[in-house]
């Protein structure tokens, strides 16, 4: 990197960091630490619901999927509008009414402190390890990127996100993320119109779309059910709901977001503007990772694009086949270009016949280069077995660092580390947040003063950021970790979404049901997961389902027992 | 708070907002069908 875009990275951390940090200034009660006073306006709260969502992954990875597979992915996010419907009518209002500081105080004044307390140490174990991994895969990218050791962005990330949010707490997350979020649309706006301008002269925008189409990457929409494929409109619809709905239902990281809200309407429109603006933002993410798809098709990529992965080969003892590899992967190039221009030219002259000949003889090329990437793989992983022969989250970055001018490189860098910094910063909030509230002030210590739980606070923040800084640095030592992470959250996920649907919806059923139904649910969802008796996404729902069943099914043996009138 | 506050703006009711924002799930599942249609 240049020397301009190290001070454009650097200059655009520190301004935004600074700003948070000023805006946040003079934060004096638990209410404005943990809650920003609850007067953040409604663009405030979509733009920080928004960036807790989109960690650093989001915008690496998304492009790259595109690049391998097209936009499929942008089907994942359909439930999400429905899922704010939902939380608008029921979640929001009934928060905002019992002015609760996290989602698990609710369940107290529902059911019961043990409910409340199970499901806040749920969530605290699930989020402070999956926190860890959001500083660490970014982490692990820009070290690749930047040449730097993984420690050092690691500590860099999880030492500035720890400052200032100890520091200003929620305000300083809200106010860090409004401009986190502006400069990230700012450079992935300046990055799609830099792809088209890389691209040859007689190749527009449209041209190139047509060129991806042909060429299977601008496959938006697929109508056809099939539980082995992950992205169609009927897993995004009703998949994609379950999980947004017990994401930004349940998750505190969320619930904290949405509670900084001054009033009922002031969230519901953040969460509302959030449905609205979330696919169309994700379908142009996408599209930039085709317009790169594209500009590919002119320019030889790497057989692999991730140059750590692809140096160990290359230093190792299947070099020699790895030359073979390459030198067919040109060839393969070479011929796929051919095919192109007639490509191009047909398509100028519209004449459909050799559109659709070239478009065969395209697709058939293209899965000779699969072929070929494919076999770099396996060669990977017979010299590694723990290599990373996933470089989706390499595509886009790969792109920017070699093709996109100075500057432009240090903003898009720059993108990474905000990204994962709005995330983690909610995180953060949100496990100080549920630590003082649900276990430290209800448990521990009932009646201090303001200022002590002020204080203890701030040290939880300082706590859980020491915690998940050193999990992100263990993380380099274990290899699947990030699979695992993510099964540990469908074990949880599902249970503590039924305990919510039950509290709103299925009035009659009381704690000591719940409870136990919660209890029940878990042992039998990780028995399912250890038995691997179904793949770890469907344990969501598995979980949600028998919390509701369950708790229902109890509370006929507990009849006797008057169910609670606490329902606010 | 203020029922006036309490309103979203350009509708006159939270319930056409609801049905606003399912309506632009729908023009937007139309439009990508349409765009994969096109670019295919």
């Amino acid at each position: 990197m240049s020397g301009i875009d190290w001070g454009v990275l650097i200059f655009t951390l520190i301004a935004i960091v600074s700003y948070g940090m000023y805006k946040s200034r003079g934060t004096q009660n638990i209410q404005g630490y943990l809650l920003s006073g609850q007067s953040s306006p409604w663009y405030s709260v979509c733009l920080s619901v928004m960036a807790t969502q989109a960690s650093a992954i989001t915008f690496l990875a998304a492009p790259g999927l595109a690049y391998s597979s097209g936009m499929g992915f942008v089907q994942f996010y359909f439930g999400l509008p429905l899922a704010m419907i939902v939380l608008c009518i029921t979640f929001v209002p009934i928060f905002h009414r019992l002015k609760v500081y996290t989602a698990y105080e609710y369940l107290e004044q529902r059911f019961d402190l043990n409910t409340r307390a199970l499901t806040a140490f749920l969530f605290l174990i699930q989020r402070g390890l999956s926190t860890g991994i959001t500083i660490y895969a970014p982490s692990i990218i820009l070290s690749t990127i930047l040449n730097i050791n993984t420690t050092y962005t690691t500590l860099c990330i999880g030492s500035i996100v720890v400052a200032y949010t100890v520091y200003g707490g929620s305000k300083a997350v809200s106010y860090t993320q409004m401009l986190q979020m502006s400069i990230i649309f700012l450079g992935l706006f300046a990055a799609g119109i830099m792809v088209v301008q890389l691209l040859p002269a007689d190749v527009g925008f449209g041209k190139a779309i047509s060129i991806a189409g042909k060429m299977g990457r601008t496959n938006a929409i697929d109508f056809k059910f099939d539980w082995d494929n992950q992205y169609n409109i009927w897993s995004g619809l009703i998949g994609g709901f379950f999980l947004q709905l017990s994401y930004f239902g349940t998750d505190q990281s969320q619930v904290g977001r949405y509670l900084t809200g001054s009033s009922v309407s002031q969230s519901r429109l953040g969460l509302l503007m959030n449905g609205l603006v979330k696919i169309p933002m994700q379908f142009l993410i996408l599209l930039i990772g085709v317009l790169v798809f594209t500009f590919y098709q002119y320019n030889r990529p790497p057989v692999f694009f991730n140059s750590f992965e692809l140096n160990k080969l290359e230093k190792s003892s299947y070099k020699p086949q790895l030359g073979v590899l390459k030198v067919e992967y040109e060839q393969a190039f070479k011929e796929k270009q051919q095919s192109l221009n007639k490509l191009s030219s047909a398509l100028e002259r519209n004449d459909q016949a050799e559109i659709d000949q070239q478009r065969t003889v395209l697709q058939q090329s293209d899965e000779h280069t699969k072929a070929v990437r494919k076999q770099v793989t396996d060669l990977m992983l017979k010299n590694d077995k723990g290599a990373d022969i996933n470089d989706n989250n390499y595509v886009f970055l790969s792109f920017v660092t070699k093709y996109l001018p100075k500057g432009l490189i240090g903003l898009l860098i720059a993108i990474i580390f905000l990204a994962s910094m709005g995330s983690t910063a909610s995180a953060l909030n949100s496990l100080a947040s549920t630590s003082v509230i649900d276990i430290y002030k209800r448990l521990m210590n009932k009646d201090a003063g303001d200022e002590k739980y002020l204080s203890a606070s701030r040290w939880s923040t300082v706590l859980w950021g020491a915690v998940c800084i050193g999990m992100a640095l263990y993380a380099s030592k274990i290899g699947n970790l990030l699979e695992a992470v993510n099964i540990l959250g469908s074990y949880i996920y599902g249970t503590i979404l039924g305990v919510f649907l039950v509290a709103f919806y299925i009035r009659h059923v009381n704690g000591k049901a719940v409870f136990y139904a919660a209890l029940i649910t878990e042992l039998i969802v990780c028995i399912c997961g250890w038995q691997k008796v179904v793949a770890y996404l469907w344990l969501n729902l598995i979980g949600c389902v028998l919390v509701v069943l369950i708790a229902m099914l109890l509370q006929l043996f507990l009849k006797n027992t008057a169910p609670e009138q606490r329902q606010a | 708070m203020s029922s006036q506050q309490d309103l979203p703006p350009f509708v006159k009711t939270w319930k056409q907002f609801y049905l606003l924002l399912i309506g632009w799930l729908v023009f937007l599942i139309v439009a990508f069908y349409l765009f994969t249609k096109y670019f295919q």
